[in-house]
């Protein structure tokens, strides 16, 4: 899939490409508004990110030039301004999400995964997990066509995981994806934990759960699927 | 003491003093008044003798009597004429008794002694006391009634002045001092005064809150300058350590170094989201227009945070009526108060602690969110400061109360919700959370 990342600041343009380029997502790059007009006047993409913060123009207005050329593409707006209003405006003109500065890695994959299965239904085919299988787009966890009752969270936590899996995520960065900007920074305090119990309690009762590892000290991972 | 009060009781007393003063020397002041026009009215009537006698001849009044006398009925005056030997000179006005036809009568008496040829006269002329004194009563009291009277009419006046005059000094208070909620978003109008010191009062007043507002706008835009500008280098080293926490993949100590740092910069990256959040709140950047039912809601947040209450072993009880609604609010704001207030709830609590949220109608009519826990407390030295941004204590090594307060009073202040405290240490606390009362729709 390819990506145009427009982003004036560009320490964080070269990390946001490597990191996608390693997904083998193909980068474009574009520091201000113009050169950005410029790529999606010449180019098709599937993923726009643009950031609001541009030096020569609004990113908003940005937005809505870019559309006319690139009607399908997905945009993801990326901003330290986390402005309310911007936000709806923003989403009000068409873009697909909305990240807030500073934002995970992480965070940014698991939401263009989230648009790309809903946008260009990719990936709605079952997730192999273990003995288990993982429905995405529906939410459902299920062994042998039964499904387990996960809640809300729960499930959240394990797709999470599952999105990076092979990676440690560490409970902070758990709780951020879980809970957002509502993430206590007391990271030390075992609520993940318990999630983790509760969601490996109701699975094990199934099948074994090997794949869902703790890294001491450190936090979570899913083994690499075989 | 007002300063109307002051002017109105110094007026008061001080007519009343004048008054009590006049009253004791009306008496005294009138006799003397009254004796001195009475010598005077002696010397007129002297004179007036002396013309008739230098007319008319001594010898027309003697008429070869020893002397001469000539008084009116009632005795109320006389005067007398006769001869007497050269050496007694006189000429004295002096109050004296005289018998007149069997009557002894106090008088006032002029006594003056003349020459005409070789004899020497004496004349007296004579007033009795009572005729004199006898218009000193009514003098008295009609004087009284007229001053009493004036002091009326210039009491009602000057009270009235006063309070003309320094009203603009209310209309002040009132504007400036009084009424003003922090910031100064409405700004004031000038008094109308033609007083200068109370425009000089008001001018700097009005200085003085412009100063304050500007100095709070640059507060504010800094904060929220401060926190954007933060946010892209941040957002720089997240991605970096959470990359080298990839390739670390193998290196447990690497990993565990990696891990402290990004719980710093997580630390980092609250404080500027929780500052921007506040900068947002205090420029007003959210629409209060939400409606929201508070058991709704705290359920909503229970749903997110109920996870940490198994952490204590924490028991929670809720009691709140469906029926409630709010409106005018943001949802979103009120979520996070919630969410805040019940967080440190948690937080602070002990092992198989408990936390009640529970309803009150306060005086009536406010409706009342109590959230009590059965937590460590809050000494009552603290108490004030908890809701302040930065403060030390609330920096603390037990991660204090962070900003979560702060934010928590920033929602409560932009609705106009009144946010309590009572706490006592080792028992719990007890946060109540007011909302006025335009804000519960009627059922």
């Amino acid at each position: 899939m390819k990506v145009l990342i427009v982003e004036d600041e560009k320490t964080l343009a070269y990390d946001i490409e490597a990191f996608l380029s390693k997904l083998f997502y193909i980068c474009d790059l574009a520091h201000t508004a113009k050169a950005g007009l410029e790529k999606v006047e010449g180019n098709l993409y599937d993923f726009i990110l643009l950031d609001l913060g541009l030096p020569d123009k609004d990113g908003l207005s940005l937005l809505t030039d870019a559309r006319k050329h690139n009607p399908d593409a997905a945009y993801i707006i990326l901003t330290a301004r986390g402005n309310v209003e911007d936000r709806v405006k923003g989403l009000d003109l068409g873009a697909d999400d909305y990240l807030a500065k500073p934002f995970s890695l992480l965070e940014l994959q698991s939401r263009m995964q989230a648009i790309a299965r809903r946008k260009f239904a990719v990936n709605t085919h079952l997730v192999p997990l273990g003995d288990f299988e993982v429905d995405l787009q529906k939410r459902l966890v299920l062994h042998n066509n039964i499904e387990i009752d996960l809640t809300r969270k729960e499930f959240d936590l394990l797709s999470y995981l599952l999105l990076h899996n092979r990676r440690v995520l560490t409970r902070m960065q758990l709780s951020e994806h879980i809970w957002g900007s509502f993430a206590d920074d007391d990271y030390d305090s075992n609520y993940i934990d318990v999630h983790i119990k509760n969601i490996r309690k109701k699975m094990s009762a199934f099948a074994a759960i090997d794949w869902l590892e703790t890294v001491r000290g450190v936090g979570y991972k899913i083994k690499k699927q075989e | 003491m007002k300063l109307l009060s002051k002017l109105t009781l110094f007026i008061t007393l001080s007519k009343l003093a004048i008054v009590l003063l006049f009253v004791l020397i009306l008496p005294s002041l009138v006799e003397r008044i009254a004796s001195q026009y009475t010598n005077f009215y002696l010397r007129e009537q002297q004179k007036k003798v002396m013309d008739v006698i230098a007319k008319n001849g001594i010898g027309y009044y003697l008429q070869d009597q020893e002397s001469y006398g000539s008084y009116t009925m009632l005795k109320e005056e006389y005067i007398s004429l006769e001869p007497v030997s050269v050496k007694n000179r006189l000429d004295t006005i002096e109050t004296a008794m005289r018998l007149v036809e069997q009557d002894t009568l106090t008088y006032r008496l002029l006594s003056n002694t003349f020459k005409i040829g070789k004899q020497n006269y004496l004349l007296e002329i004579g007033k009795t006391t009572s005729a004199i004194n006898q218009y000193n009563r009514p003098l008295q009291r009609i004087a009284l009634y007229v001053l009493i009277s004036l002091i009326l009419v210039t009491m009602l006046i000057d009270l009235l002045y006063t309070r003309i005059l320094i009203k603009p000094l209310g209309q002040i208070i009132k504007t400036k001092l009084l009424n003003p909620q922090f910031p100064f978003i409405h700004h004031s109008k000038k008094v109308k005064t033609t007083t200068k010191d109370f425009n000089y009062l008001d001018n700097s007043l009005i200085l003085l809150m412009d100063q304050i507002n500007v100095a709070f706008e640059k507060e504010r835009e800094f904060t929220a300058n401060a926190s954007h500008e933060l946010m892209t280098p941040i957002s720089i080293l997240q991605n970096k350590m959470e990359m080298l926490m990839a390739d670390a993949d193998e290196n447990e100590t690497l990993q565990q170094k990696l891990i402290e740092m990004m719980k710093t910069l997580g630390r980092l990256k609250k404080i500027v989201n929780s500052l921007l959040l506040i900068s947002r709140i205090e420029n007003d950047q959210f629409v209060k227009s939400d409606t929201l039912h508070p058991k709704e809601l705290v359920e909503e947040v229970m749903e997110e945070i109920s996870h940490r209450l198994e952490e204590k072993s924490i028991s929670f009880r809720m009691n709140i009526s469906k029926s409630v609604t709010l409106i005018n609010l943001n949802r979103d704001l009120v979520f996070q108060l919630f969410y805040n207030l019940i967080n440190n709830a948690i937080k602070y609590n002990k092992e198989q602690g408990s936390i009640t949220i529970k309803e009150k109608f306060k005086q009536g009519s406010l409706y009342c969110i109590l959230i009590e826990d059965t937590g460590i407390g809050i000494p009552s030295e603290e108490l004030n400061t908890i809701f302040n941004r930065f403060k030390k204590a609330n920096l603390s090594e037990s991660g204090g109360f962070g900003l979560g307060l702060s934010i928590a009073k920033s929602i409560a202040n932009y609705h106009g919700i009144s946010l309590k405290v009572e706490s006592k240490v080792n028992e719990g606390t007890t946060f109540s959370i007011v909302f006025p009362k335009e804000m519960l729709a009627d059922k």
